[in-house]
């Protein structure tokens, strides 16, 4: 009887494992991207991206969002024009949105498919690799999305009549907590 | 003498000051009275019914105005607008915003522009409906941005990108600018020293205020490009301004001293007094001007 018992329990484990709800909030993070341009490098950088992640049947979907005002490049001429032409003001958050399944956060290579809002245009970005480190109860997450502009379609800001490369690398470093 | 020439050489800049102004100001003051147009339209679901009170808002590139239309039982709107540019945003409860980032409205003409809204997804307002036992995926809402950092601000856009518009052309200028300078800083072989002549005379002070002209058209682009509110100057741009502070009044003295050097050496005097400083005011603009391009152009 008692092996009965445990038999099923193993059987059930599984399944109950990947039913119970959990809920992950993002902590630390930090998003920057990336500009070039033939003069110049630069980079912005924002801390405040807010996140939230639910589980559920084994099935994860996760929300980050950040205002684009909040990019810091170090210069705020350069965040402004960046600001214009990313369209910022009309659509003031970017937005990311990741569905995976839960036995993927246990590997230590996450492969995310990414859809992303940002400047009144959607892009898709499929099995984009992110690091996953754990620290207690902090799990860290670490990757680099090779957006370009052209997937916003974002018009390249120039500098002296020279734009900027289209290529616009963000990359992702964050610390989530289970909620 | 030298004090009525004086004088005829300022009225010469002011001339010229005047006709900078007006070829700056003209397109603004042209598009104030020109004729207006009409953008109209019709707002459609996805099934192609109409939507009744769906609100437009036009806002106007260059004036950064807006207006806004409602669309009556039949979903059509009607703006009378003056010519231009405008950004479109498309607005009905239930639906999703839907933004145009630019329509033309032509003078005594009538432009269509047809709306097609979304309506807003279900899951996203009544997850319960579909899976009562699943959590409501996370949303905007969860994330508990204040309202300000979520809400779209169609003026502010606006205001960005004619911003952004003016400090373009206040850079293509600034390089023409900046070739004019060169060209009066090399023609001053011509116009002081033992080789200079009067035709070399003439021929730097003609070029040297075409740099003066060009360069306050320039700087006016700079100057009344409209400003953001809460940004605080950060970065190379805050010596981009700063040298702006030697450069602003070199451009103005320089043009004044070479007149007043070009006189007394026509006059076939040695330049003397405060003439004999134009060279080395010319030579500090001319620096601090270059400066501040570079401090745009390198990161440091």
């Amino acid at each position: 009887m008692n092996q009965r018992i445990l038999a099923a329990f193993w059987l059930l484990a599984p399944a109950m494992l990947f039913g119970a709800d959990s809920q992950w909030v993002l902590g630390q993070s930090t998003l920057s991207y990336r500009v070039s341009h033939p003069l110049h490098e630069s980079v912005g950088v924002s801390h405040q991206a807010r996140g939230k992640g639910v589980c559920h049947a084994g099935q994860c979907d996760f929300l980050i969002a950040a205002p684009v005002k909040s990019f810091d490049s170090g210069d705020s001429n350069r965040d402004l024009h960046m600001l214009q032409a990313t369209r910022g003001a009309q659509f003031p958050l970017v937005t990311v949105r990741v569905a995976l399944p839960e036995t993927e956060l246990n590997s230590a290579t996450i492969r995310c498919d990414l859809e992303i809002q940002f400047g009144g245009q959607t892009a898709h970005y499929k099995q984009v690799p992110f690091q996953r480190e754990v620290h207690g109860n902090d799990v860290r997450i670490a990757g680099t999305v090779p957006a370009t502009l052209t997937d916003f379609k974002i018009d390249p800001p120039s500098l002296l009549t020279v734009p900027i490369k289209n290529d616009i690398t963000v990359r992702v470093e964050m610390t989530w907590r289970p909620q | 003498m030298i004090g009525d020439n004086f004088g005829n050489q300022i009225g010469r800049v002011r001339r010229l000051v005047l006709f900078c102004l007006f070829a700056t100001l003209a397109p603004f003051l042209a598009a104030q009275t020109a004729a207006t147009g009409t953008l109209t339209g019709k707002v459609v679901d996805a099934s192609g019914a109409a939507v009744a009170g769906a609100k437009i808002t036009a806002v106007s590139a260059d004036a950064g105005q807006a207006q806004t239309a409602t669309t009556g039982a039949d979903g059509v709107y009607r703006l009378t607008l003056p010519p231009g540019y405008y950004r479109l945003m498309f607005e009905a409860s239930g639906f999703v915003t839907v933004g145009i980032a630019s329509a033309t409205v032509a003078a005594s003409a009538t432009s269509v522009l047809d709306g097609k809204l979304d309506a807003v997804a279900q899951n996203s307002q009544q997850p319960a409906t579909k899976s009562p036992e699943k959590p409501a995926e996370p949303s905007l809402n969860d994330l508990g941005f204040p309202t300000d950092q979520t809400a779209g601000n169609a003026a502010e856009q606006m205001r960005l990108d004619r911003r952004s518009h003016m400090l373009k052309i206040h850079q293509r200028l600034g390089l023409v600018t900046a070739g004019a300078l060169v060209a009066t800083l090399v023609l001053s072989n011509g116009a002081a020293g033992r080789n200079s002549t009067s035709s070399g005379r003439e021929l730097h002070a003609a070029v040297g205020g075409a740099t003066a002209g060009l360069y306050i058209t320039t700087a006016s682009f700079a100057i009344f490009a409209p400003k953001i509110a809460g940004t605080k100057t950060r970065g190379p741009i805050r010596v981009h301004k700063a040298l702006a502070f030697i450069h602003g009044p070199g451009m103005i003295l320089t043009p004044i001293l070479g007149a007043l050097a070009y006189e007394q050496r026509s006059s076939g005097q040695k330049v003397h007094g405060i003439a004999s400083a134009h060279g080395a005011v010319a030579t500090v603009t001319a620096i601090s001007y270059g400066a501040a391009m570079l401090s745009v152009v390198f990161k440091f």
